[in-house]
């Protein structure tokens, strides 16, 4: 059959070849697992607790008490009704599945999910989690071991804090996009990128989290009616644990000490010797952090230097006509902005939660004193609300819009 | 020695730059920091400075034996017998490093990438396509490295360019913390043990063109590769921090995985970065091999290494799967990579002195009858 010895040495090795024809082991079809997009993390409440079956442990011999299970929401693409492009015709079917389950941990909570759907769960699309507030209360570091350890997830993903129950925000249908968790994903990214707050993803979130000198902060979100959410302030840390949010527009005080440079927020600065105020843009900052030891004492000296703009004025009988009445806007701004600043870093140092990363700056710059008096973030934790600051604010506005007056 | 001597110095160069670039570059940030926390990149530039010194006694010695290599020139310094039994345990030693590469490869794809495919199958491909690969003369084994370098290079150097974006320098700060000066030193030595594999160079000499340029060679290896590793430390040091990076097994893959081309045409680069480490552990498990069976060949003065190659795949795949799991495996390559140092520098070190006293006292010979 065969001519000769060559022929049947190719044949063989191409029979080799065949068992390659199948693919590796870890080949999946897209529409065969489930691609997880956002989950939501809340506390399990008493009824849902009794929803629990014996998934992932027998009995009760788990260390983790009922009381603090959590109810995971989880959203799923549906295959086939992800729009692919901008242009496509909205179907009504829901492009997405929302799975409720329950768990003493993540994982726990994710084997209990994989037990009710049937395609293999993939998380390597996952693009933000929701804590709600209790969660994010009660410690968020038992979650960032499962989340560290499995290769699927990303460090990107973004991570916040809700106000509401985090499966409100699973079943939140807006408006703006179809998928809903896209869209709150794409809240905190392009928020960041306008400069309404600073860069945040889980990444960054745990960079922080582990290092000595400094806290971490998440986004805080809120519902409005049914379809809105809200950038509703910035939840800071204690180690692991969220101890307090500031106001929207503290935001913009926390990255002008935290050192990020593109500005978004706007104030209202009243004019000197008027009632009347103008709306004050801060466009970007620069700011320096000194830090020295006064008498043994951590001391820290931030220094911030604004570019602002004249977005708005609040009526007609402010003259902004000449470079005068602009130096004392810049004056007057320069006053109330320090002010917010102190009271915002008064405010962290009562509850122990160094989000501006001043420890780091000791650490860095001061390694004796650090290696002497701190070296723990416990440490640091308590030496904070001891320690001293000045700032010094100076703003400059170049601009005023097109109008003349 | 049947092969035509035509490797110039800049493929010298290039063979020696993939040759050390390899699986190391994943763990290599985490090693350091555990060493030295924020002086990381101190650690590391020490490591490199033991590691360039290693190498530039070995390029010495090949230029004082430029039609040799160390298996067969230490025959000549050190007697025959002595020599062999040394090369012996070179030999095994480099059996070792071609299986630990091969096992540390398949645990990070097993891991990271792969997680259903078996691990010994990630493991046999890669040796097998280095023994493949094995069957050929020197002069493709030098085409091959110089092929595939820019394609290492490249891709990592752009990782490090994006992800600076999140750069935080604090982090850098103190450059140089002395807390744990033993650490420190430890640190040092693992670090080094990556750069194991430019003990390439003792084959490459001999088939240079100009053996004399081996110095050179090795020099721009050196600081070409050591270069590369540093700027890896710095970069994942002060995007991480040193205590996140004690979390991670792999900050260099981390750092692939959280870096995103602007304007989101990647959102993470761990793709690219993975591919192109496929690479450079191909070409670092070609170099080691390569260098055991030709070894062989030398020690037992055979004509030809080809046969070699698939004889001592079973071995190395049998060493390749000894370590019971992945935390028992950096053990062993952090102990046999600080061990290894003995063989890779105390050897040829002791091998330099003692020929320098040889031909000093040769000299005196000559010297006393005229």
């Amino acid at each position: 059959m065969w001519q000769n010895q060559r022929e049947l040495k190719v044949a063989i090795s191409l029979l080799f070849l065949i068992p390659l024809l199948s693919g590796c082991w870890d080949s999946q079809e897209i529409e065969q697992r489930a691609n997880v997009l956002a989950l939501g993390v809340d506390k399990a409440s008493e009824e849902e607790r009794k929803k629990e079956d014996e998934i992932s442990h027998l009995g009760k011999r788990i260390p983790i008490p009922d009381e603090e299970m959590i109810k995971v929401t989880a959203q799923i693409a549906v295959p086939g009704r992800i729009p692919l492009g901008p242009q496509q015709p909205g179907g009504s079917e829901k492009p997405v599945l929302v799975v409720e389950v329950v768990g003493h941990t993540l994982e726990d909570a994710m084997l209990n999910l994989q037990q009710e759907v049937a395609d293999e769960i993939f998380l390597g699309h996952l693009r933000i989690i929701v804590l709600s507030e209790e969660i994010a209360r009660h410690g968020t570091a038992r979650f960032n071991d499962f989340l560290r350890r499995n290769p699927e997830i990303r460090r990107t993903a973004a991570l916040v804090v809700s106000k509401e129950s985090a499966a409100k925000y699973m079943n939140l249908d807006p408006e703006l996009e179809r998928i809903p968790s896209l869209y709150l994903a794409d809240m905190v990214d392009n928020l960041s990128a306008i400069g309404k707050f600073p860069p945040s993803f889980i990444g960054l979130f745990w960079t922080i989290y582990s290092s000595k000198g400094q806290d971490p902060y998440l986004p805080y979100l809120t519902v409005i009616e049914k379809t809105t959410i809200q950038l509703n302030g910035l939840a800071y840390f204690h180690g692991d644990k969220m101890v307090g949010k500031t106001n929207p527009l503290e935001i913009g005080i926390f990255m002008a000490v935290r050192g990020v440079g593109r500005g978004g927020y706007g104030a209202f600065i009243q004019v000197p010797g008027k009632d009347e105020s103008v709306l004050v843009r801060a466009v970007s900052r620069k700011t320096r952090t000194k830090v020295t030891l006064r008498n043994g004492k951590p001391h820290v000296s931030v220094k911030i230097q604004y570019e602002s703009e004249i977005d708005e004025k609040e009526s007609a009988s402010i003259e902004l006509s000449d470079s005068a009445i602009l130096k004392k806007i810049e004056t007057e701004s320069s006053k109330s902005t320090k002010k917010a600043i102190e009271k915002l870093i008064a405010k962290t140092q009562k509850s122990k939660s160094d989000i501006f990363g001043f420890g780091e700056h000791f650490r860095a710059k001061l390694p004796h004193y650090w290696n002497r008096n701190v070296k723990t973030k416990e440490k640091w934790d308590e030496i904070y609300p001891e320690i001293t600051f000045d700032v010094t604010v100076d703003s400059h506005i170049h601009r005023v819009g097109m109008k003349s007056k | 020695m049947g092969d035509p001597k035509e490797i110039t110095t800049i493929q010298a160069t290039t063979i020696l730059i993939s040759t050390i670039i390899g699986v190391g570059v994943l763990p290599l940030p985490l090693f350091a920091v555990r060493a030295g926390e924020t002086s990381a990149p101190f650690v590391t530039l020490t490591g490199i400075f033991l590691a360039a010194l290693g190498l530039f006694i070995l390029a010495y010695l090949g230029m004082r034996h430029p039609q040799k290599t160390i298996i067969t020139y230490s025959q000549d310094i050190i007697g025959k017998w002595l020599g062999r039994i040394f090369s012996i345990f070179v030999i095994c030693f480099f059996l070792v490093l071609t299986s630990l590469a091969a096992r540390e490869f398949g645990a990070v794809v097993v891991t990271g990438v792969l997680r259903e495919t078996p691990l010994e199958v990630t493991v046999i491909v890669m040796l097998l396509l280095a023994s493949i690969s094995c069957r050929n003369n020197i002069n493709v084994f030098s085409y091959i490295h110089n092929f595939y370098v820019p394609m290492i290079l490249a891709p990592v150097l752009i990782v490090v360019a994006f992800s600076l974006k999140n750069a935080n320098p604090l982090y850098l700060r103190p450059v140089f913390l002395g807390n744990d000066l033993r650490g420190m030193a430890a640190g040092m030595l693992t670090v080094s043990a990556l750069f194991q594999g430019s003990f390439i160079i003792t084959m490459i000499i001999p088939s240079m063109k100009s053996p004399n340029k081996a110095l050179k060679a090795s020099f721009w290896g050196i600081l070409i590769s050591g270069g590369l590793y540093l700027l890896i430390v710095i970069a994942t040091v002060a995007i991480f921090g040193p205590e996140e990076i004690k979390q991670i097994f792999w900050p260099t893959l981390e750092l692939a995985r959280t870096t995103a081309v602007p304007g989101n045409i990647l959102q993470r680069l761990d793709i690219i970065f993975l591919a192109v480490w496929v690479l450079a552990v191909f070409t670092t498990l070609f170099s080691s091999y390569y260098f055991t069976i030709h070894s062989l060949k030398e020690l037992f003065q055979l004509k030809d290494h080809k046969m070699l190659s698939y004889f001592i795949m079973p071995f190395v795949f049998f060493l390749a799967m000894l370590p019971q799991n992945i935390l028992h495996m950096y053990e062993i390559i952090q102990y046999i990579g600080r061990a290894g140092l003995l063989i890779t520098i105390m050897y040829p070190a002791f091998l330099l002195i003692i020929d320098f006293l040889r031909s000093w006292r040769r000299k005196k010979n000559v010297a006393k009858p005229t």
